[in-house]
């Protein structure tokens, strides 16, 4: 079999997927080449790629999602390879093709397989013809609202729908009657074709109190196919992943052996090749169920990296290369535990909804077995045109609970200023009972918010008054007692004024 | 002495008595008893209920910033009588009427109200897409809609209004 040299990759993603890709090519000497879009010019991973060429306007569908753009300055800048990172193309068979077809390696799986997995329907008919054992629901998208409705009775709610060529919760509601099953229908569309460029939709049974628990798998050129265990991803909100971990915290050495023995079939049948991720739903009598197959590297990708040791966007590249990986199931082992939190750009207490603009101050957490995956910086302005996700900061510790304390310290470390962000909600979720006994399900989020929200508003309420007095002092009623001569700590007061440099 | 703070959008009136660094408060229907003390300029030290709270108040541009616990708030305090002769009536005027405006820059995907539909608490009134989200807003009170002043497919600025209810 011969290899393929690859020397110069461009990079189809922005954000901190794109600076990841680009800190792999650069570790191993592959030259690496961006694309922006106009609302991304001063992004982090333009300023970091050795090249940059611009594709376009900021929507997405202008830039990122048009293939024959991306196709072109890979070819007009000379590369070899294109990664797709995650999300906007990176599960697209016709963009595989097209790189294929120009000559370019795609850092991915065959466009078969793209089709054969990444078609959650087609996907499902395959797990059937496995006897993997999976969920309830429609093996074909649905076609129309009617066809829909009557499906819907058939399954029964609470049901999903779910994109058919979707991932990362886009195009994904939860129906809980059949008066909401219209207007989820229609949101689930718009997101999963704004998402997508697809918006066919499935449904599927709803599993009270689920984990969401997937494998990562490997697999060559060369017929090797490997498993690296399995991730931990129930804590969400809006079905999407907040948190994430490996492993899991109710998957012991059989379990992950039989999930992964399952994984690695359904990818053999597909005839998948690079990396993939196989997700499964577990109930609370820890049965798995098959939910679906990410073509491509998830964004939760560190955690599996931290606990054995492999970099997986450079496994990803050896393989693109044809490379043989070089060691099999037995080699593979764990290590430690390690924790992802994702850093979004939304306000947790206010309904999580986007929270675009310049960031006027960022500290990043640091020290001890601590990463930090970003594509943000002082000064960066977040377009309101894309993910809200902005870094990720992982963390890794002997055992789960020592990953757990660290995880504490590095979000008290971390600051951003400027925007609304997740990390008050994450430090207050690692922070709970009931996260640390590893007692949660998909639905923990959801559970908890009320009582955090209230605690939020609380200290709304402490900062509305503190503005009041203040205001009330100013018009001259200087009741409060005189401050007490300079003894405060001035290393807190010095960081807190570093703070309102605003 | 009344006030007008508005936060988030939101005006909220706040009545303050007391003095000599013991204060009552009332906000949101609840009555706070708040011992406060300036720790150096600008930083109160606040014990409510025993709670110690520590708020770095700053001004910007006319706007309280407050750092308190690991969040910050921009707030807008006003004299309340001053608020009312701004606003022209304003949130003290005790009408039931609702502003929507956008909370975020993004396009609007749908509308799902026209004016003279009547409304209750919690009807979707728009959805708006942002950051590849889909964000549904929904009505705050019953009501009438007096003004819809976006169409599908517009975008919109943080703070334009949307949707007018009476």
């Amino acid at each position: 079999m011969t290899m393929r040299a690859i020397t110069k990759v461009l990079v189809a993603n922005r954000g901190e997927i794109a600076v990841r890709v680009i800190r792999a090519c650069r570790e191993q000497g592959i030259a690496s080449v961006a694309v922006f879009s106009e609302a991304d010019r001063e992004a982090l991973h333009v300023l970091m790629a050795d090249e940059a060429y611009p594709i376009g306007p900021p929507p997405a569908t202008e830039s990122y999602l048009v293939i024959d753009k991306l196709v072109a300055v890979a070819k007009a800048a000379g590369a070899d390879a294109v990664h797709p990172g995650y999300g906007f193309l990176a599960e697209n068979a016709a963009f595989a093709e097209a790189c294929a077809a120009a000559g370019l390696v795609f850092v991915g799986p065959p466009p078969a397989a793209i089709r054969a997995m990444g078609d959650k329907t087609a996907a499902r008919r395959i797990a059937r013809e496995l006897g993997v054992p999976m969920v309830p629901g429609t093996l074909e998208p649905v076609a129309s609202d009617a066809e829909a409705r009557a499906i819907a009775r058939e399954i029964g709610f609470p049901l999903m729908i779910k994109a058919a060529m979707g991932g990362g919760g886009k195009g994904m509601r939860l129906v809980r009657q059949e008066s909401e099953l219209e207007a989820a229908l229609r949101m689930a569309r718009n997101e999963a074709g704004a998402a997508f460029g697809d918006s066919a939709v499935y449904l599927e049974r709803y599993v009270a109190e689920p984990r969401h628990i997937e494998v990562q798998i490997l697999a060559d050129r060369h017929g090797t196919v490997l498993h690296l265990g399995e991730r931990e991803c129930s804590i969400q909100r809006r079905h999407q992943k907040l948190i994430e971990e490996s492993p899991s915290p109710v998957v012991d050495a059989a379990m992950r052996a039989r999930m992964g023995e399952a994984a690695c079939r359904i990818a053999r049948a597909a005839g998948y090749v690079n990396a993939g991720t196989v997700e499964f739903l577990v109930d609370p009598e820890k049965n798995f169920y098959f939910l679906e197959v990410n073509t491509r590297l998830q964004v939760e990708h560190p955690v599996t990296e931290m606990v054995t040791g492999i970099d997986l966007v450079r496994e990803q590249l050896r393989i693109a290369a044809e490379e043989p990986l070089g060691y099999s199931q037995a080699d593979i082992a764990w290590r430690g535990a390690a924790i992802e939190c994702r850093i979004n750009a939304e306000d947790p207490f206010g309904g999580w909804l986007p929270s675009p603009g310049t960031i006027t101050g960022l500290r990043a957490a640091t020290g001890p077995w601590v990463r930090e995956d970003s594509g943000a910086y002082e000064g960066y302005t977040v377009p309101r045109f894309y993910d809200t996700l902005l870094a990720k900061l992982i963390v890794w510790g002997a055992d789960r609970g020592a990953a757990i304390d660290r995880m504490t310290r590095a979000l008290a470390e971390y600051r951003i200023v400027g925007i609304r962000t997740t990390i008050p909600v994450l430090a207050q979720i690692v922070a709970h009972e009931d996260f640390r006994a590893g007692r949660f399900s998909t639905q923990f989020l959801d559970r908890i918010m009320p009582a955090l929200t209230s605690e939020r508003g609380r200290l709304r309420s402490v900062a509305v008054i503190a503005a009041v007095l203040a205001e009330y002092e100013r018009l001259g009623h200087r009741t409060l007692p005189e401050p007490p001569p300079a003894t405060q700590d001035a290393w807190r007061l010095g960081h807190r004024r570093g703070w309102r440099r605003a | 002495m009344k006030f007008v703070a508005t936060i988030d959008g939101q005006a909220e009136t706040v009545e303050v008595t007391g003095d000599h660094g013991r204060y009552r408060l009332t906000l949101g229907g609840e009555v706070w008893e708040v011992d406060a003390r300036l720790t150096a300029q600008g930083i109160y030290s606040l014990l409510i209920d025993g709670v110690s709270y520590v708020a770095d108040v700053t001004d910007r541009e006319g706007a309280c910033v407050v750092d308190v616990g690991d969040e910050t708030y921009v707030i807008q305090v006003e004299e309340a009588t001053r608020y009312i002769i701004r606003t022209k009536g304003g949130a003290a005027g005790g009408h039931a009427h609702q502003v929507l405006a956008a909370p975020l820059p993004g396009k609007i995907t749908h509308v799902a109200v026209t004016v003279g539909d009547a409304v209750k608490a919690g009807d979707t009134l728009l959805v708006i897409e942002a950051m590849k989200m889909e964000n549904e807003f929904r009505a705050g009170t019953a009501g009438t809609v007096a003004e819809v002043r976006v169409q599908p497919g517009q975008a919109v600025n943080a703070g334009d209004v949307l949707v007018v209810i009476d």
